[in-house]
């Protein structure tokens, strides 16, 4: 993408719209500068994402009305630029009196608040540092002009709502060099400080965040082993001809890519193993190879053999019960990776660079961009889970019906409701689940949070455990009170982690909703479900519950449920625990 | 320019100027500038930037920069 010239974007860019069918992702961009060129860039960017943007640009320099026109956008980026802040001021920076200095920023400080104020029940805020580079530095005494900029950052970071991601564009320009990210010229002619350059590096710079907000980002990472993890091909080279040692010239590169697949695997990272190998020669490296880092147990699923890759990666996606599209797939084989790119395009694939010194800093660029290192308690044990879930898998051959198998699980609902501990889980729930999901509505922190102060809404989670083990807070319900009928009740949202699946749980969940909502009062459940790609194996869910369909059209169903004669079902082997506040 | 102002390429000749191509406004002017510059590697001095108004003054600037 840094590599295309600003016309190839145009053209690209062009040729990408309409073909998008999911709903407009809404972006607001707000300036005190002229941001316009940055506009298709970004349109690129995600589409390219697969996510069909509608952009508005506010009005120039009207950072403050317009963000009040935009808080309910899904995204809003804030691009309130030093050169023009201090273009307000008549008079040389350095030559004002203290007061004068101490009015602006009184100015400034209001103006900041405001639009914290009103941004701050916009899902994602982009926000950028102001920026002092343009300004030459005195070392001498410190100018009031960079003593100035570095107190509103402060500021920002003291006063910026949570919802807001504070970027910093002076790391942009240190990368790539001011002269290379600002053009006084345009400044000067059109107020347009930012070269094609700068922009270029900005969007590509905020993409993780577009791929977050709209539950894009990976889940797994599937690595290939000779030449991938290490040096050489333990088939032909043996155990003592492989190189992965920290003290080796090119071993330490691969040394440092076995690191990083240890730390996504502490992070929740699923890390897999693709190789076309004998099973045995790689496990023997894993166990007993002095300079292996990544171990078995990092490791959730290998597939090890001769088969093609397209198919082996297939597999492993099937028996994670993921899409194919949550992997990233690294390789040095120029026929694998174009196999995979053929074949299954919705793989990201990683191609070995061949200057291997380049490997792990590209890899971990990759990395940033593609999944969340920010994870909660839950993803950390998501490593743990998914091997359990094999052995779950395993233990489903011994029982003869799968009733006997489910009763021997031992398994325990909780279900608490509007408890703040588990905003951040269920937000990210929201994000995140595509395939049990009804209606596949994401929400923010924020969001998750108003609702549970509503007194006419309510949250319910539940967390699962076994004899195999814990799966955490993995099913979400939001529910809200029609606005006309107090005795009516609205599914918002209802959705499921995939790993819990095919074990009743999904049903039992809702039936123990359903009696919560009786218990509040509640004599009707109205319910929808929204078709998406991914969401197919939910579309008679309802049914199966016992709703009625009261209409369909385009694939969106409408449901009811009178509550007095609803009937649940009746499965003893699951337990279920309930703190029930209603 | 066509991809710039978004119109067909066999819309854009040697007499295409902002009297006649609707789209080329003074927001579009300066990503045309910034495209120009990419595209052939030179800087186009401030006081020229205004005056580019039409294709055969853009090819007249460019052929003397490239010089």
């Amino acid at each position: 993408m840094e590599n295309l010239k600003y016309t190839e974007i145009l053209q690209l860019n062009k040729q990408l719209s309409g073909t998008i069918s999911s709903a407009p992702y809404q972006i607001g961009i707000l300036s005190n500068v002229t941001v316009n060129a940055g506009k298709e860039i970004l349109e690129y960017v995600c589409r390219k994402n697969q996510i069909e943007p509608a952009i508005e640009i506010g009005n120039f320099d009207n950072i403050v009305q317009d963000s009040a026109l935009f808080q309910n956008k899904n995204l809003v980026m804030v691009f309130w630029d030093t050169l023009n802040m201090f273009d307000q001021v008549s008079g040389f920076f350095e030559d004002l009196e203290d007061d004068t200095i101490a009015s602006f920023k009184q100015k400034i400080y209001s103006e900041l608040s405001m639009v914290f104020n009103n941004l701050s029940s916009t899902p994602s805020v982009i926000f950028n540092c102001f920026s002092s580079a343009y300004y030459p530095i005195n070392v001498i005494s410190e100018s009031k002009i960079h003593r100035f900029v570095s107190e509103l950052n402060r500021y920002v970071k003291e006063n910026a709502p949570s919802n807001f991601v504070l970027m910093d564009i002076d790391a942009i320009f240190q990368q790539h060099g001011l002269s290379q990210c600002y053009d006084q010229r345009f400044y000067l002619s059109s107020k347009a400080p930012y070269t094609v350059n700068f922009l270029k590096h900005y969007m590509v710079t905020i993409e993780p965040l577009l791929l977050r907000n709209n539950g894009k980002l990976k889940k797994a990472l599937i690595l290939d082993c000779d030449n991938t993890l290490w040096q050489g091909i333990i088939g032909e080279d043996g155990l003592e001809g492989i190189d992965m040692a920290p003290s080796s010239k090119k071993g330490v590169f691969f040394h440092k890519i076995q690191q990083m697949a240890v730390f996504l695997s502490k992070r929740g990272i699923i890390i897999g193993l693709c190789s076309k190998n004998n099973e045995a020669d790689v496990l023997e490296v894993l166990r007993t190879h002095k300079d292996a880092v990544l171990k078995e147990e990092n490791i959730v699923i290998h597939k090890i053999n001769w088969n093609d890759k397209a198919a082996n990666l297939k597999a492993i996606a099937q028996e994670l019960n993921i899409g194919t599209d949550s992997l990233v797939f690294v390789d040095d084989s120029d026929f694998e990776i174009n196999l995979i790119r053929e074949k299954l395009p919705e793989i990201q694939c990683i191609h070995v660079p061949t200057q291997i010194s380049d490997y792990p800093q590209q890899l971990l660029k990759n990395i940033y961009k593609l999944f969340n290192l920010n994870p909660n308690k839950d993803d950390l044990k998501k490593t743990e889970m998914y091997k359990q879930q094999f052995q779950r898998e395993s233990a489903k051959d011994q029982f003869g019906s799968i009733d006997d198998y489910l009763a021997s699980l031992g398994i325990e609902l909780t279900v608490l409701v509007d408890d703040a501990a588990y905003i951040p889980r269920i937000s990210q729930l929201t994000q995140k689940t595509n395939q049990f999901n009804l209606t596949t509505i994401r929400y923010t922190e924020n969001q998750i949070e108003q609702f549970m102060e509503n007194p006419k809404c309510f949250t319910a989670s539940m967390f699962v455990k076994d004899k195999f083990g814990d799966s955490g807070l993995t099913g979400v319900c939001i529910l809200k009170e029609d606005e006309g009928d107090p005795r009516v009740i609205h599914i918002d949202s209802l959705l499921m982690s995939c790993r819990i699946l095919g074990r009743n749980i999904e049903y039992v969940f809702l039936d123990h909703v359903i009696e919560l909502a009786e218990k509040k009062g509640y004599s009707s459940i109205r319910a929808q479900f929204i078709p998406t790609k991914k969401n197919a194996q939910v579309k008679d869910y309802y049914e199966k519950i016992g709703f009625e369909l009261l209409r369909e059209s385009e694939g969106t169903k409408s449901y009811s449920l009178n509550i007095s004669t609803f009937k649940p079902r009746e499965i003893q082997y699951i337990k279920i625990n309930t703190t029930l506040n209603a | 320019m066509s991809v710039v102002f978004e119109v067909p390429l066999d819309s854009i000749n040697e007499n295409s100027s902002t009297d006649n191509l609707e789209n080329w406004d003074s927001l579009r002017h300066l990503n045309l500038i910034l495209a120009l510059e990419e595209e052939f590697g030179v800087s186009i001095p401030d006081e020229e930037v205004g005056n580019l108004v039409n294709f055969k003054l853009i090819e007249l600037t460019i052929n003397e920069l490239l010089k």
